[in-house]
């Protein structure tokens, strides 16, 4: 028995080995200072060296730390190999070593198609990666169509992970597709890891495995388990409501199928320069082209894949991603995104302000945008004026005055006859674009001509923007002239001079009544014009 | 509350045209109308402010289109954040809310399901502490809010793929609801057991928030390399206790009196958004500071932290409204590209995690309003004044990332790299991020 020298000042317990104890002492969560061993504590430790000039461990500064383990070295580098393990064929110089190996030979095998067998799951999963004998038969089969490196490694890693019990193959995930069975698990246990990914029919994606085969460094990752799991977790539901959609006779369709369906309602044509119904029928058929005909190589391959396997790897993932794909194609084709509306709003309110230093609701989703996604602008300027324009450069700080505020999109507060006009005009133009179906852009264009229209009427000059001298009349017209919004935001008292007349307040306390959502839209935009100034609020009852 | 549109009881004789909008008309339309009834709202004119809700109820609905959801859901916040001027209405209306756990975990996993976020952000992470943890024996995990098994079961995968076979890995997992912790313990050490590496799962319940995490309870051990994640968990400490919600809109609000809220307001987030020095006195300087301060105490060998990367800290309410509504539209399009109008996850994800997102925003203040979402580069200057190093992303990292995205299937999503830091964006703009961190000495 040998001395246990190394002892615990702890615990006063004893090890063989220093590095054990240092192992140990561990666990005991010293603090930092305690950790470390001060020098004069510890005497200059012996180290030994392999007496083979050969060898690397001759060296001193590739010595080896203690007695036993330098002679176990030099057995089993130097020595003769006497112990033979009985099932297998490997020999062991060190009858430690023998007696360990005989405990696990043959208990635990991987075996790679190829023939190799291993005993670690890492280096067999390392070797399947690259053996040769798969890649040929993995070339047979087209290759599923994930593009990135992770995605292959991963599903893979996680896929037949499932699969394998100690290397024997379990069918668990099994599939419609052959493939995926032969890959899944087959009973030779070595199915190529990241060929289950190939469910049968797609197309892509040769490039990527190459690219995959031709990595000399797989880390493991964990990107595709990601992949792989959707798959697993089955975002099912989704896949069953929209085969569930009726409106879709044909199977291939049932992703796009809701979609289409879905949209039909908003497919009145929606291009803002399509003017005729016959682009709305071609944007309607199109759509169901797309969806019948499975046109596209995408597509197609996308509901073949759906069709294929529905465990394992990437087919439910990717059968969601295909009624993505037809989705997001039907929405976007038919219907625009709140995305582009808002940056549409910020484009409209400039083409209708002819004052530059307008700040208006328009200007503020500009720079809202502007801000966004390329700036990291800093909205937080917390005195100053210009948080939201400053995303502009352009733009001056808009003054304080606040005048203007009352940025009305359809009326007139002064007078209740231009503001009828308006109102008139507005419900002309939206019954208008009732009937006719296709002139968005005519019917917004009307709209705005209406509004520049009684732009001219006023009879106040039509500067309510920024600059300087508060005009409570003078509202800007365009669509989406809140006015002065970005002064009010800024929470600063400004100068504005509140034309509050007679004419607002009645119209104040008309707006509450429901005879004329428009009026009172008007109305309140009126009373928005009277509370961005100090001095009276109105209707602030 | 939004009403389907079009209804024709409302309809009736006052606007049959309004029926006939197409959705893009509508859509601007409704913009519009938001901006002035959040413009209303800013300045407390609440009678205005009335109306324009109402004109926008007849629009807006929770499962129209685009547009339509998104603004049922802000002028919900907007009548929120109205009806908090009357604080005992408030209190009346939301008395009998009852807030169930388990639905808030479903949704959040709902979450998960649906949007590529959190797995992108989970591909990176575990990339991340990969490969930090190249040649570790002990390591040791700290997830801040452990609520998806799979993303540590894709990490126990890979490291038992690791070359030198796997360390020794101990999870601590923290989270509100001890049933999700078990959950996760058990397929953690299901999946552990399989793959044959030493584990170990140490669960922390923590009620109301990470700020009552006694960070004793965490055992980080000497000699072990330890690892945190914090996804979205940071910026709910940006909240501070300032403000009183009951400033926030008298009924009979002078405009003076508002616009003394407003600035103190700016005042308190501007300064907790321009980092003045750590000893500030701010409440949520103060807050943010110290648990970035506990987490750096800890010495973690990385940590990864996503967060959302947009601006809904602004000083004033139209500068959160503006630009949440650009990040709330990006989000909600994700949703209509990718999951049909029918969907009850989906509108259970838009009402019950973005809505009340929105919510928090809009119609929040001080230390109520928890959705401080901040830019990047507001996070890279904090966490780096907090004495952390910005490892910066692998490139097999941001390649695996990237990767997971195209797999996703809908090309709208991006992803980009920022200062060493991945972007994850929908079209043009940026959603959320992710950010790789080493102690500083």
């Amino acid at each position: 028995m040998a001395t246990n020298r190394f002892i615990c000042e702890v615990c006063n317990k004893g090890f063989q080995r220093e590095q054990n104890l240092q192992l140990h002492r561990r666990g005991h969560n010293l603090p930092w200072k305690l950790k470390q061993k001060s020098k004069t504590e510890i005497p200059k430790r012996k180290v030994y060296l392999c007496p083979e000039p050969t060898c690397v461990h001759h060296e001193a500064s590739r010595a080896l730390g203690d007695l036993t383990g330098i002679k176990k070295h030099y057995s089993r580098k130097h020595g003769e190999k006497k112990w033979k393990c009985d099932k297998c064929a490997k020999r062991y110089a060190v009858q430690s070593d023998w007696k360990a190996h005989s405990k696990t030979c043959g208990t635990r095998e991987y075996r790679c198609d190829c023939g190799t067998l291993f005993s670690r799951r890492d280096s067999f999963i390392t070797h399947r990666a690259f053996c040769d004998a798969l890649a040929q038969e993995s070339a047979r089969n087209p290759p599923p169509s994930l593009s990135s490196l992770g995605s292959h490694l991963f599903a893979g890693a996680g896929g037949p992970a499932n699969n394998m019990t100690l290397g024997i193959s379990s069918t668990a995930h099994s599939s419609a597709a052959a493939d995926i069975l032969r890959l899944g698990g087959s009973t030779t246990g070595g199915a190529g890891q990241f060929d289950h990914l190939l469910p049968p029919s797609t197309t892509t994606t040769t490039t990527s495995q190459q690219q995959f085969r031709n990595q000399p460094h797989l880390s493991p990752s964990s990107a595709a388990f990601f992949m792989q799991q959707d798959q697993n977790n089955s975002y099912q539901p989704f896949h069953h409501t929209l085969m569930q959609q009726q409106f879709s006779s044909d199977p291939n369709n049932a992703a796009g199928g809701g979609a289409a369906a879905a949209n039909q309602l908003f497919n009145l044509g929606f291009f803002p320069n399509s003017s005729t119904n016959n682009n709305n029928a071609t944007l309607f058929t199109n759509n169901n082209n797309n969806n019948h005909s499975g046109g596209g190589d995408d597509q197609h391959h996308h509901q073949m894949m759906m069709g294929s396997s529905t465990g394992g790897s990437v087919p439910l993932f990717s059968s969601s991603s295909s009624s993505v794909h037809q989705q997001q194609m039907n929405n976007m084709v038919a219907h625009m995104s709140a995305t582009a509306l808002l940056q549409k709003a910020a484009q409209m309110g400039s083409t209708t302000n002819s004052n530059p230093n307008a700040t208006t609701s328009a200007s503020l989703l500009r720079s809202a945008f502007a801000a966004g996604p390329n700036h990291n602008h800093n909205h937080n300027n917390q005195k100053s004026s210009s948080s939201q324009s400053s995303g502009e450069k352009q733009q001056h700080p808009p003054p304080p005055s606040l005048g203007s505020f009352g940025g009305s999109f359809f009326g007139d507060v002064d007078t209740n006859n231009g503001s009828n006009n308006l109102h008139d005009l507005m419900m002309n133009s939206f019954a208008a674009a009732a009937g006719n179906n296709n002139n968005i852009n005519n019917n917004s264009s009307s709209m705005f001509d209406m509004e520049e229209g009684n732009h001219h009427n006023q009879s106040s000059g039509n500067n309510n923007n920024g600059g300087g001298s508060s005009n409570n009349k003078k509202l800007t017209r365009d669509f989406l002239g809140v006015g002065h919004v970005a002064a009010a935001v800024r929470g600063i008292a400004g100068t504005a001079t509140s034309n509050i007349s007679q004419n607002q307040q009645q119209q104040v306390g008309a707006a509450l009544e429901r005879s004329s959502s428009l009026d009172s839209e008007r109305n309140n935009n009126n009373s928005m014009g009277s509370h961005s100034s100090f001095g009276g609020n109105p209707s602030f009852q | 509350m939004a009403q389907l549109s079009p209804n024709p009881s409302n309809l009736g004789s006052p606007y049959p045209y309004l029926r006939e909008l197409k959705s893009e008309e509508r859509g601007l339309y409704l913009i519009h109308l938001l901006l002035t009834c959040a413009n209303h709202v800013a300045t407390g004119s609440l009678e205005s402010a009335e109306v324009a809700l109402g004109q926008i109820s007849q629009l807006s609905a929770p499962d129209g289109d685009t547009m339509q959801r998104i603004a049922a859901y802000f002028t919900e916040a907007l009548a929120e954040r109205i009806i908090k001027a009357w604080p005992g209405v408030h209190r009346a209306l939301n008395a009998t809310k009852i807030k169930i756990p388990s639905e808030e975990t479903m949704v959040r996993s709902l979450f998960y399901e649906m949007f590529p976020f959190l797995k992108v952000a989970f591909v990176v992470t575990n990339q991340a502490i990969l490969e930090a943890m190249e040649g570790e024996k002990m390591v040791h995990v700290i997830d801040l809010n452990a609520s998806e098994p799979s993303q540590w079961i894709a990490l126990l995968q890979a490291l038992s793929g690791r070359a030198e076979g796997p360390p020794h890995l101990r999870i601590t997992g923290i989270h509100q609801q001890r049933e999700v912790l078990d959950r996760m313990s058990h397929k953690l050490v299901e999946e552990a057991e399989r793959l044959d590496i030493p584990f170990q799962f140490n669960p922390i319940v923590v009620s109301g928030g990470l700020e009552n995490l006694d960070p004793e309870k965490l055992r980080v051990k000497t000699g072990e390399a330890l690892a945190i994640s914090s996804v979205l968990q940071l910026h709910p400490f940006l909240a501070s206790h300032k403000n009183p919600n009951s400033r926030l809109l008298q009924r009979q609000g002078t405009l003076g009196e508002l616009l003394l809220d407003q600035k103190d307001n700016s005042f308190d987030s501007a300064s907790s958004s321009s980092s003045p020095p750590i000893g500030s006195p701010s409440s949520s300087q103060g807050k943010m500071d110290w648990f970035l301060n506990v987490l750096w105490g800890l010495s973690p060998k990385v940590m990864v932290v996503t967060e959302q990367d947009s601006n809904h800290n602004g000083a004033t309410l139209m500068e959160r409204l503006l630009e949440a509504l650009y990040s709330y539209a990006a989000l909600f399009d994700c949703l209509e590209s990718t999951v049909p109008r029918s969907s009850i996850e989906r509108l259970k994800v838009e009402k019950m995690m973005f809505g009340e997102e929105i919510k928090n925003i809009v119609a929040c203040e001080g230390g109520e309003r928890k959705e401080r979402h901040e830019k990047l580069e507001k996070w890279i200057h904090r966490i780096e004044m907090a004495g952390f190093v910005n490892l910066g992303l692998s490139y097999y990292g941001m390649l695996q990332g990237k990767g997971l995205l195209e797999s996703y299937g809908c090309d709208g999503y991006r992803m980009k790299e920022e200062n060493g830091c991945a972007v994850i964006c929908w079209q043009d703009r940026p959603l959320y991020s992710v950010s790789s961190w080493r102690c500083r000495k």
